[in-house]
């Protein structure tokens, strides 16, 4: 509207500087303004405000919509799973807006199990968490169904809804939902996830690197050993230090090989007189050997020990235990597992190299030497609880919550699966004494793990102190909402 | 009671009300709880010895509580009725107790009396002398703005961003001194122009001319015929009787609550209720004024159908309205809606040669759908003519879930060439965006 810049171009400048001329203003108008030019009575500043109105109501009673015959929007596709019934989708707007994220997993994961989708009205809040929460990305696109595809094809921070195949995902999508695919495969096909890590690596940089190497615990094995030690050249030094570690958990690698020769050299079963030499017993003996390849030193073994306790040489060993498979020592000492734990327990070096065994064993995840050294051990170690089978460990973390509570409850939220009953009894005994530590916050966050039922005993852990009544029974309202939105989820997907 | 869950929220006095509201609309926490076709009712257990003793006029949205709450409604009427709209069924007592009963007779008595309220005996000599000083006043306001805005176009709008916030306020206070108040507003909204947005010399420029438009109008009053005077009168800040305006015979119709547009300046909540008469074809805007703290007299919800008695405010394009009398209804989807774009290019073409400072009006448009052209959103019609969209980023996101690229029925609100969508037919029911 070329007439109307003209106006605003004045209006600008000021009348002091410029008039309008009859010919910046529409053909239509000259009469008016004519009119309203030859008025004598009144100034200038009068006589634009008066033209200006007149183009103002002359622009705005000509507005014509802009007529487009080839601008279309293609049609979303129709959809191919159901809706999910609007009492689910209730449900879904009471957990959104009780921002629970693994309450809102917790219903996408029913959803999707259903093979159900969500209500086109709620996509643009759904997609919009998504986009914020990215480890539910991969569910919310699953819920969204061809609607919340074709959504995301608008908004680039909701394009994660694209239904990608693994490899587009792999090639294209953003280092999070690539970790994601990663990690998926990793799982089911451990091969697989190594070969497509291995195709992309040189164009990686070095801390998305270092985060796919995270992966690559998961399914770690002697397949993976050429790839990780062609890391050894790598530039960056967290790289080549990840690669290392995740080498020193494969038993067949030679770095292990290399640490076992040397324990086979220096750790041995003698026999020892008792009684007055009246007989003898079988004793460890910890003597490092001289003929060590100095090129452990360069792999993460200290030569001096930094522990009082520990003379150099028994520090070298300790390391050593460390990093080398528990079923060594059974081949080794050709001794049952039982027994070996045992003359780690009786030896004095040995009851300080107990210590090492139990992080080998967690290191190279032996749940059955877990198992063995919760049976026979004398000392309770915790670092191996995560490997036991789920009944022995609900049983040691029942057991031993009292002992250490904030150390199995840790373990009890990494395990992220739903506790037991009695073991969330234990656990929330703790957290009913420290209601200002394990707050609303933390039921939100955790609500996952508690089952439904513990809401009716919720009364029963009232603490003694008065001034935490109130608190403990405020956290208890809370729980009991956060536990109703489970139970509404549960029974609202099974009508 | 036709109230969606959502519905209901949206009568909430604040985001902070929902969430306490929610956790209420569950039935443990309930002594008792009763409904008929007149109202809802329940005991609920606070944190008090006794329960708080709740009820809710459902034909003339009205809550009361016995809880101290100062918000309103409160969380207890909240719950109860987002309980109400859950469980139904669950509320098999129709009997209301006497407390419910005696409010509800209460209120209609009230009503009763407002209508039949006397009106004082008026000097009429005092009255003229007055309206004389406040016509003088308001035109000595008024020639000091006309030579402010000449001022202004003398030395160009290009240093107004300099201006500061007082140069603006100056001049509205005056108008407000001059008794003017609608000229004060008008004058305050050009301070409130975004210089840092991109083409602000055209909101300014176009408030300007309004402005100028008001008070040529109001020195040529006796010359325009009544009904504009009226218009001219409302823009200037003369305020219209509602008493007055209640005496008159309105339109009888049912009306949907199209949209609800809520802006807060200085504790006073001003609503903005757009209305549509499935009869009369009749749009027609509600304002309501709530000062904070204080509950509201109307409880209008988006997407409710109410039978109602409407005056329009005389105008040569009638818009605003009040409220006389209202009940509810339930839902019917029928209505007039304009075909295209073209329509409703013409209307405004109309509805401008009436009234050239005209604002926002709304519109409901069939089969329009949201289509992308030059890095915007735009609404095409059937005749694929298109209309760029106002506020693209509040309302495109739910729209375009719902059309998945269909054509909708769909209620815009705007004017000239801008318009926001705020509600669409979808499935047969109207939903707001």
């Amino acid at each position: 509207m070329e007439f109307w810049n003209n106006i605003i171009n004045t209006s600008m400048i000021g009348t002091d500087k410029k008039t309008i001329a009859a010919n910046e203003l529409p053909g239509d108008l000259s009469i008016a303004i004519e009119t309203i030019t030859s008025n004598t009575t009144i100034d200038k500043e009068e006589k634009f405000l008066q033209i200006a109105a007149l183009s103002f109501n002359y622009r705005r009673s000509g507005i014509m919509p802009l007529h487009k015959e080839t601008i279309s929007l293609p049609v979303a596709e129709p959809e191919e799973k159901t809706y999910c019934n609007a009492n689910t989708l209730q449900v879904l707007k009471d957990i959104l807006s009780e921002e629970s994220v693994p309450l809102l997993k917790f219903w996408l994961e029913h959803c999707s199990d259903k093979q159900q989708i969500v209500l086109p009205e709620i996509l643009p809040v759904l997609l919009a968490k998504g986009a914020q929460e990215k480890k539910l990305q991969l569910l919310v696109a699953q819920c969204s169904g061809k609607r919340g595809e074709w959504l995301g094809r608008f908004n680039d921070a909701w394009n994660f809804s694209q239904q990608q195949t693994a490899e587009q995902t792999w090639q294209t999508g953003t280092p999070e939902q690539r970790k994601t695919i990663l990690r998926e495969i990793r799982t089911t096909d451990p091969n697989v996830a190594r070969t497509m890590l291995q195709q992309t690596w040189a164009e990686e940089d070095a801390n998305t690197k270092l985060s796919f190497l995270s992966i690559l615990p998961t399914e770690l094995g002697e397949a993976d050993i050429e790839f990780l030690e062609s890391l050894a050249t790598e530039k960056s030094k967290k790289v080549k230090d990840e690669a290392l570690e995740l080498l020193k958990a494969i038993p067949s690698s030679a770095i292990v090989q290399q640490y076992q020769k040397i324990l086979q050299q220096s750790v041995e079963i003698k026999k020892e007189k008792a009684m007055l030499g009246l007989s003898s017993k079988k004793v460890l003996s910890f003597v490092l050997t001289e003929n060590i390849n100095e090129s452990i030193f360069k792999s993460g073994i200290d030569k001096l020990s930094n522990k009082k306790e520990f003379t150099d040489e028994e520090f070298i060993l300790y390391q050593l235990i460390q990093a080398v498979p528990p079923s060594f020592w059974e081949n080794q000492l050709g001794e049952a597992p039982e027994q070996i734990i045992n003359y780690f327990q009786k030896d004095v070096v040995g009851k300080k190299m107990m210590s090492a065994l139990v992080l080998a064993i967690r290191r190279f995840k032996d749940a059955n030497w877990a198992f063995l050294v919760m049976q026979y051990s004398e000392i309770f170690y915790l670092e191996v609880l995560p490997l036991l089978p789920l009944q022995q460990k609900e049983y040691y973390s029942n057991k031993f919550f009292e002992q250490h509570p904030d150390s199995i409850l840790q373990y009890a939220l990494e395990n992220n699966r739903e506790w037991s009953i009695e073991m969330t009894r234990n656990i929330f005994r703790h957290l009913a004494k420290n209601p200002y530590q394990y707050n609303r916050s933390f039921y939100n966050q955790q609500i996952h793990l508690i089952p439904v039922s513990i809401v009716a005993e919720l009364e029963k852990f009232t603490p003694q102190e008065e001034h935490l009544r109130n608190m403990w029974s405020n956290t208890s309202d809370y729980i009991t909402k956060l536990v109703t939105l489970k139970i509404q989820t549960i029974k609202a997907f099974n009508q | 009671m036709q109230f969606t869950e959502e519905q209901i929220l949206a009568l909430a006095p604040d985001e902070a009300s929902k969430k306490p509201g929610k956790d209420l609309a569950n039935a443990a926490k309930w002594i008792s709880k009763g409904a008929n076709d007149k109202a809802l009712w329940g005991e609920c257990q606070g944190s008090g010895s006794k329960p708080y003793l709740t009820q809710i006029d459902i034909n003339n949205i009205a809550f009361k509580c016995s809880c101290p709450s100062r918000k309103f409604p409160c969380k207890h009427g909240l719950g109860l009725m987002l309980l109400y709209c859950r469980q139904k069924n669950d509320f098999t007592n129709n009997n209301a107790p006497a407390w419910v009963t005696e409010w509800l007779d209460k209120r209609v008595e009230k009503e009763e009396k407002k209508i039949t309220k006397e009106e004082k005996a008026v000097d009429e000599a005092a009255q003229i002398k007055r309206q004389a000083a406040r016509g003088q006043k308001v035109a000595d306001g008024m020639e000091e703005l006309r030579l402010w805005l000449k001022d202004i176009i003398r030395n160009g709008i290009l240093s107004m961003p300099e201006r500061g916030f007082a140069f603006f306020d100056n001049m509205a206070k005056r108008m407000v001194d001059a008794q003017a108040p609608g000229l004060a507003n008008m004058v305050r909204n050009l301070g409130e122009c975004n210089f840092f947005e991109e083409g602000w010399q055209h909101y300014f420029t176009n408030q300007l001319v309004s402005i100028y438009l008001v008070i040529e109008g109001y020195r040529n009053l006796q010359d325009i015929d009544d009904v504009l005077q009226q218009d001219i009168r409302s823009l200037v800040g003369f305020t219209q009787s509602q008493e007055e305006l209640k005496e008159q015979t309105g339109i009888t119709d049912t009306w949907l609550v199209l949209s609800k547009q809520v802006t807060e300046v200085d504790n006073i909540t001003t609503e903005r209720n757009w209305l549509y008469g499935i009869q009369s074809n009749q749009y027609a805007l509600v304002l309501q004024f709530i000062v904070r703290g204080q509950g509201s007299q109307l409880t209008l919800t988006l997407g409710m159908f109410i039978q109602a008695e409407l005056v329009f405010y005389p105008s040569v394009v009638p818009l605003r309205a009040i409220i006389k009398k209202q009940i509810n209804t339930t839902a019917i989807n029928k209505f007039a809606a304009y075909n295209n774009w073209q329509q409703v290019a013409e209307t405004e073409t109309m509805l401008c040669s009436k009234l050239p400072v005209k604002g926002d009006r709304p519109f409901i448009i069939q089969q329009l759908k949201p289509v992308q052209y030059n890095n915007q959103w735009w609404l095409q019609d059937v005749e694929k003519q298109m209309m760029p969209l106002k506020n693209e980023h509040k309302s495109i996101w739910k729209l375009l879930a719902l059309s998945g690229g269909d054509a909708l029925d769909m209620v815009v609100i705007g004017k000239e060439n801008k318009y926001e969508p705020v509600g669409v037919w979808y499935k047969q029911a109207y939903t707001i965006l």
